[in-house]
């Protein structure tokens, strides 16, 4: 047992030679137990990093550890849902279930997967293929709870399901990581629907890690300063500013006390996520990198 | 924040293996495919064992009716009656069916077996299961293997029968051991060219990762295979010469022929002249002898053991690749 869900280092993946790389030296480190947003642009390398982390790809540069141990060792501790939540269309939800039982005869817990689609008014009989987007996104979630994982891999979970299936979905995809002590790691780009479930943020851009550590250390770590046009913001970080008029409003990573000049904010997340997609020169910041580093 | 809480022992089924739960996985994963499969052999099987009872009674009966069973020359005998027709038929049915075989398994494990399911996401669903991505094919190989070979030798023993059995009917369906078909069903090849077509169907739909162009690469290359093993065939195992007189150019021809040609004086190996037949044609061209390299019916097995080998040999190099080529996409030596 680990208290480190997952770890990289330099970790990098490559799809041809030619394109740039979806991943490119990525460090970090996610304690175990979090619940993780990742976020970042489209194309931004959430996909390709989840699926790393699943052990569905290899890293082309560098390395991922999960749970202490390699992906396709940790394989029957963790779960995934890929992006499109594919599933056998020719079986119907009792029979997917079925087939999670078979394939993790060691872990299943049926009784989990079976609230889970009962909380959908599904009837176990129905075929998949005549499942909506959202019932699948609710099958496939039942599919991957009921293997009982120490970490949970989410790509995109949510963006198929109507706001009351999320709501609901949500919480109890929280309440289970918190009975189990499950870390879960969710892409999205949606900010928002991130905010009051997550504990932790790990945002990409172009292949790099942007921002990563626990969500208040990072939100603590930045200050939206608003001022006359022309002040100085040394020493301070700047992550972006803009001027209107004879008005400064920047975000930034203060270092020491800032001038008397400034009225100065706490950001909201979606505040300082927008502020660094919007300055992909803006340097990283990672709060918990210190012992991924190589 | 501690991860320790989700070793407490959740409600844990125990009672299957995970390569059980992989193999019950398959078969009702694949059960259109696993009833088709039933149904062919069912048929084919059907079509022999009928042949063989009343089939070959009604061909026979008709046959003798007609008088062609005394040797005397009756031309209403090069061309049989209902009945005979309808034993024909059946036994080509059989043996059509697994002649098609090749082609059938090839489409069906590049198209549906692996690469539908690469295509469509539920292959990633399956490797990050407990089983893994290795299990995963292994089992797509085992299961669908067995199923193939135990159908295939079923019918090849029912065909075996229904050789030994109606002869005389064979000879007046002017059928011999060694036509590509029956040389096939006959032995272990029909079998053999199942396990590669298999294979080759799950290496193609590996490598192309689209359900339609993995079925008809998989398709191509199959023909290909059937048609090169197929010239190979006389090749596999040494030959027996025969050597004729100019007047008797018929002897080996109750083989399997690989090669004939005409003899010099010097013993010369030389393509047979364009205008044999004509009188002088030969001892103008200086010909002294005609010879066939061929293999009489006593090398059936040296033949289908040395064919089937080669198959088997292209199977387990397929499956092979398959496997590095699983394990170097997806990284897991498990």
């Amino acid at each position: 047992m680990t208290d480190t869900a997952i770890e990289a280092a330099g970790l990098g993946r490559r799809f041809g030679r030619r394109r740039a790389p979806a991943l490119d030296g990525c460090a970090f480190r996610l304690p175990a137990g979090r619940v993780c947003a990742l976020t970042g642009p489209n194309g931004a390398g959430k996909s390709t990093l989840l699926a790393l982390a699943a052990g569905l790809l290899r890293p082309t540069e560098g390395t991922v550890t999960v749970l202490g141990t390699t992906p396709a060792a940790a394989r029957e501790r963790l779960a995934y849902v890929a992006q499109n939540k594919p599933l056998y269309p020719q079986l119907t939800i009792a029979g997917t279930l079925r087939l999670g039982r078979d394939l993790n005869p060691r872990r299943w817990d049926a009784q989990v997967a079976e609230r889970i689609v009962a909380e959908g008014d599904l009837d176990p009989d129905t075929k998949i293929r005549a499942l909506s987007g959202g019932q699948r996104t609710r099958v496939a979630l039942a599919l991957a709870l009921g293997k009982r994982p120490e970490l949970l891999l989410l790509d995109e979970p949510m963006a198929d399901l109507d706001p009351l299936a999320r709501h609901q979905l949500t919480a109890t995809l929280m309440a289970d990581a918190a009975d189990h002590g499950t870390t879960v790691v969710m892409s999205s780009h949606v900010v928002a629907e991130l905010e009051g479930s997550c504990d932790h943020l790990l945002l990409l851009g172009s292949g790099r890690v942007r921002l990563a550590g626990p969500l208040d250390d990072l939100l603590a770590a930045h200050t939206l300063i608003t001022g006359r046009a022309g002040e100085a913001l040394d020493p301070h970080t700047v992550v972006e500013s803009r001027t209107t008029g004879r008005q400064l409003t920047a975000l930034v990573r203060p270092e020491g006390h800032l001038g008397d000049g400034f009225q100065s904010d706490r950001p909201s997340l979606e505040e300082v996520v927008l502020a660094h997609l919007r300055s992909p020169d803006a340097p990283p910041l990672l709060l918990d990198a210190r012992e991924a580093a190589v | 924040m501690t991860a320790l809480t989700a070793a407490t022992p959740p409600a844990v089924v125990r009672h299957i293996s995970p390569s059980r739960g992989l193999v019950l996985a398959m078969l009702r994963l694949h059960r259109t495919a696993l009833l088709f499969w039933v149904g062919l052999v069912v048929v084919a099987a059907g079509a022999l064992l009928w042949a063989m009872g009343p089939g070959a009674d009604a061909a026979w009966a008709e046959y003798t009716d007609m008088g062609c069973d005394l040797s005397r020359p009756n031309l209403g005998c090069d061309f049989p009656g209902p009945a005979n027709s309808r034993y024909e038929t059946a036994v080509a049915v059989a043996s059509g069916l697994v002649r098609l075989l090749p082609l059938l398994t090839g489409a069906w494990a590049g198209g549906a077996l692996i690469a539908r399911e690469l295509e469509n996401g539920t292959a990633q669903l399956a490797w990050t299961q407990s089983a893994g991505p290795a299990r995963w094919l292994a089992a797509k190989l085992a299961v669908p293997a067995l199923l193939l070979v135990t159908g295939t030798l079923t019918l090849t023993l029912l065909h075996r029968m229904l050789w030994s059995s109606d002869q005389a009917l064979i000879s007046v369906g002017w059928r011999a051991w060694h036509d590509d078909g029956i040389f096939e069903i006959n032995g272990t090849i029909a079998a053999a060219q199942a396990l590669a077509a298999l294979a080759l169907g799950v290496l193609v739909g590996l490598l192309l990762r689209r359900s339609l162009s993995a079925l008809g690469v998989a398709v191509l290359a199959l023909v290909s295979l059937v048609y090169v093993v197929g010239e190979l065939r006389p090749h596999l195992w040494p030959v027996k010469t025969v050597v004729t007189g100019l007047d008797d150019a018929t002897a080996g021809s109750d083989g399997m022929i690989a090669e004939t040609g005409a003899l010099t004086a010097s013993g010369a190996r030389v393509p047979i002249p364009s205008c044999s037949g004509e009188p002088g044609c030969e001892a103008r061209i200086g010909i002294t002898h005609y010879y066939a390299d061929y293999h009489p019916a006593s090398h059936f097995w040296p033949l289908q053991l040395m064919e089937t080998g080669l198959l088997l040999a292209v199977a387990a190099l397929a499956t092979a690749t398959a496997f590095v080529l699983l394990r170097r996409r997806t990284g897991a030596a498990v």
